[in-house]
């Protein structure tokens, strides 16, 4: 296995007496597009929020590079990690550039430099969206707003990007157009970690899959046979069927109710 | 051309406005070859020498005039500077420097010091204001986190609790007192110094230029708490200093020249119509064409009629339309 970009050991956390992370143990390669699975309230965005800072933690490590998580000042992290956090809506109509240039702000104190928007540009030149520079981001659709954000933590320059749910609310196009240009990033020295809902786009894009269920990293009996579908039965509690699609493994759920119930007239 | 237009608008406006507006006011019988004789006998030093009608004209402009007209621009610029950075902190283009309780707190602690002279009326203003943003804030978290709703609420409770208290006092004080207070609460700048100037110049401009240099910062506030996180920035610091400066700038302004609604909340509307959302370039606007805007509401609050229209009145009456047309014409519905 390459080197580690985030290693966790032993990781508990929670609120108050409920516990949300039980000795969670989990290492996420560098330079690789690895993807999260997982029920609701499995834990995943708590995970996230304690590898992303936003969440402080007294059991266990949380190892960035090889550095303790909660001994590094914010913007050391901001160096390291560039966090995509699951909603976000302006209420203001920024233009888009104006948007992206604030990912710098970890950096320049009062006022952008040239070498900032120099980033920017490269930024959205990257994923494509160099055209919409000067558009609002209000008006943008939820698909365009999801590239100018993943181009905002782009412009930190970090070395791991962790994004909580990137795909969500997204259609097929989107969802594939993130997907391939997250991919591409790893190409580039960066690791990328994300959290998903659809096993299926997972399997085809991620280079490594990980799934959490009752509040830990749970991993099937032989390494990396995430796709035998009693595992993936143990994890989601609904039963699916394996299907080979161009030598992939795809995987659909069964359904249960034998007939559709006809609307009554 | 529309760039060159906002450009004077913001930029241009101000100094010719103020040399105008020394030469607006009630007194009866000036015309325009006084102001010029008066011009020419200042270029050349010798006020002294020259008739009795400049020299009287001098002492109007020097005593009168021109500290209202500062004192003017000053506060206009304050108050919509404050109007922008708040906007921007709590997310909401429904907020101005008056949500956060200061103006109640404010005109409490005014009437307070009208009705039992305890202490100068400025003081008493600016401690109150304080006292009522930091009660806002207090009211307004719970566990260390505080939500902007929450922050909203809780400004609407304690402006409430101020209110009650200066009905309190108005129902108490004798009728003469009672015209100072009612009088105080409308926005006063007739009363304006070279004293009040002197008092209210110095946190008024910490508070502007704080807010000036914080300008992209502001930006990224904008986009959320949470968004600020995810680039490395703890934003807890900025918004706090960023509240303090707008309350500085904002409990300054009412101790000097009373309340004068709406004002900080449609000027950041009007500069983002101009120059748009950036705070970088909007920041300056709210300064510039705010301090520009008030002069202007001035010069008509106190030409218009043969008494004087108060300021808070006017900004009232403007505001609430304009507000409404813009409501309308945007279409806004945040939520």
């Amino acid at each position: 296995m390459t080197d580690a970009a985030i290693e966790v050991e032993n990781l508990s956390f929670g609120y108050g007496k409920a516990p949300i992370l039980e000795r969670v143990n989990v290492t996420f390669p560098t330079n690789r597009f690895s993807v999260l699975l997982g029920r609701n309230g499995s834990g995943k965005s708590t995970l996230f929020n304690i590898m992303a800072g936003l969440q402080k933690y007294q059991h266990g490590s949380v190892k960035l590079m090889g550095k303790e998580r909660s001994k590094m000042s914010f913007s050391d992290c901001a160096r390291v990690l560039g966090f995509l956090p699951q909603f976000h809506k302006s209420v203001f109509p920024f233009q888009v550039k104006d948007v992206v240039l604030t990912g710098r702000a970890a950096f320049s104190a009062f006022s952008p430099k040239k070498s900032d928007m120099v980033k920017v540009g490269q930024a959205i030149e990257e994923l494509g969206i160099s055209h919409l520079a000067d558009r609002p981001y209000t008006e943008l659709s939820g698909g365009e707003q999801q590239l100018v954000m993943i181009a905002r933590v782009l412009v930190q320059n970090p070395s791991i990007i962790l994004l909580d749910e990137p795909t969500n609310h997204l259609d097929v196009y989107y969802q594939t157009y993130v997907l391939e240009k997250l991919k591409k990033l790893t190409e580039n020295n960066l690791t990328v970690i994300a959290i998903m809902h659809d096993p299926n786009m997972a399997f085809l894009y991620a280079d490594h899959c990980y799934f959490m269920k009752d509040r830990t990293v749970v991993t099937p009996a032989s390494e990396f046979d995430y796709h035998a579908s009693d595992f993936l039965e143990y994890v989601y509690d609904v039963t699916f069927t394996t299907v080979l699609v161009n030598d992939k493994i795809m995987v659909v759920p069964e359904r249960k109710i034998d007939k559709l119930i006809e609307p009554t007239r | 051309m529309r760039k060159v237009l906002t450009g004077f608008l913001i930029y241009g406006l101000p100094i010719p406005l103020l040399l105008y507006s020394l030469t607006v006011g009630p007194s009866q019988g000036l015309v325009f070859s006084d102001y010029w004789e008066w011009g020419g006998a200042v270029l050349s030093g010798n006020i002294h020498e020259s008739s009795t009608k400049v020299y009287m004209l001098n002492n109007i402009i020097e005593n009168v005039r021109l500290p209202r007209v500062l004192l003017t621009f000053i506060i206009g610029a304050g108050l919509a500077a404050s109007g922008g950075a708040l906007q921007g902190i709590f997310r909401n283009p429904l907020v101005d420097p008056y949500v956060l309780g200061i103006s109640s707190g404010s005109a409490f602690g005014a009437a307070l010091a009208i009705a039992f002279p305890l202490l100068h009326i400025n003081v008493m203003a600016f401690v109150l204001g304080v006292a009522s943003v930091v009660m806002t804030y207090s009211f307004a978290f719970s566990n260390n986190k505080s939500s902007i709703v929450a922050v909203i609420l809780s400004g609407m409770i304690v402006s409430g609790i101020f209110t009650a208290s200066l009905t309190v006092v108005q129902y108490m004080s004798d009728p003469y007192k009672l015209q100072a207070i009612v009088q105080w609460t409308m926005g006063n700048l007739h009363h304006a110094s070279w004293d009040k100037i002197n008092t209210a110049a110095l946190p008024v401009g910490i508070g502007i230029v704080g807010m000036y240099l914080m300008r992209w910062r502001l930006n990224l506030l904008a986009l959320g708490e949470q968004e600020a996180k995810a680039v490395g920035v703890n934003p807890t610091a900025d918004k706090a200093t960023l509240v303090a400066l707008a309350t500085l700038t904002t409990s300054t302004s009412v101790a000097a020249a009373g309340v004068i609604s709406m004002y900080g909340l449609f000027i950041p509307h009007l500069t983002r119509m101009m120059v748009g959302p950036d705070n970088r370039k909007a920041m300056p606007a709210n300064i510039f064409f705010g301090g520009s805007f008030l002069v202007i509401i001035d010069n008509f609050s106190r030409s218009l009629m043969d008494f004087e229209i108060p300021i808070g009145i006017f900004t009232m009456l403007l505001g609430a339309p304009f507000f409404l047309f813009l409501m309308k014409k945007n279409k806004i519905n945040w939520v």
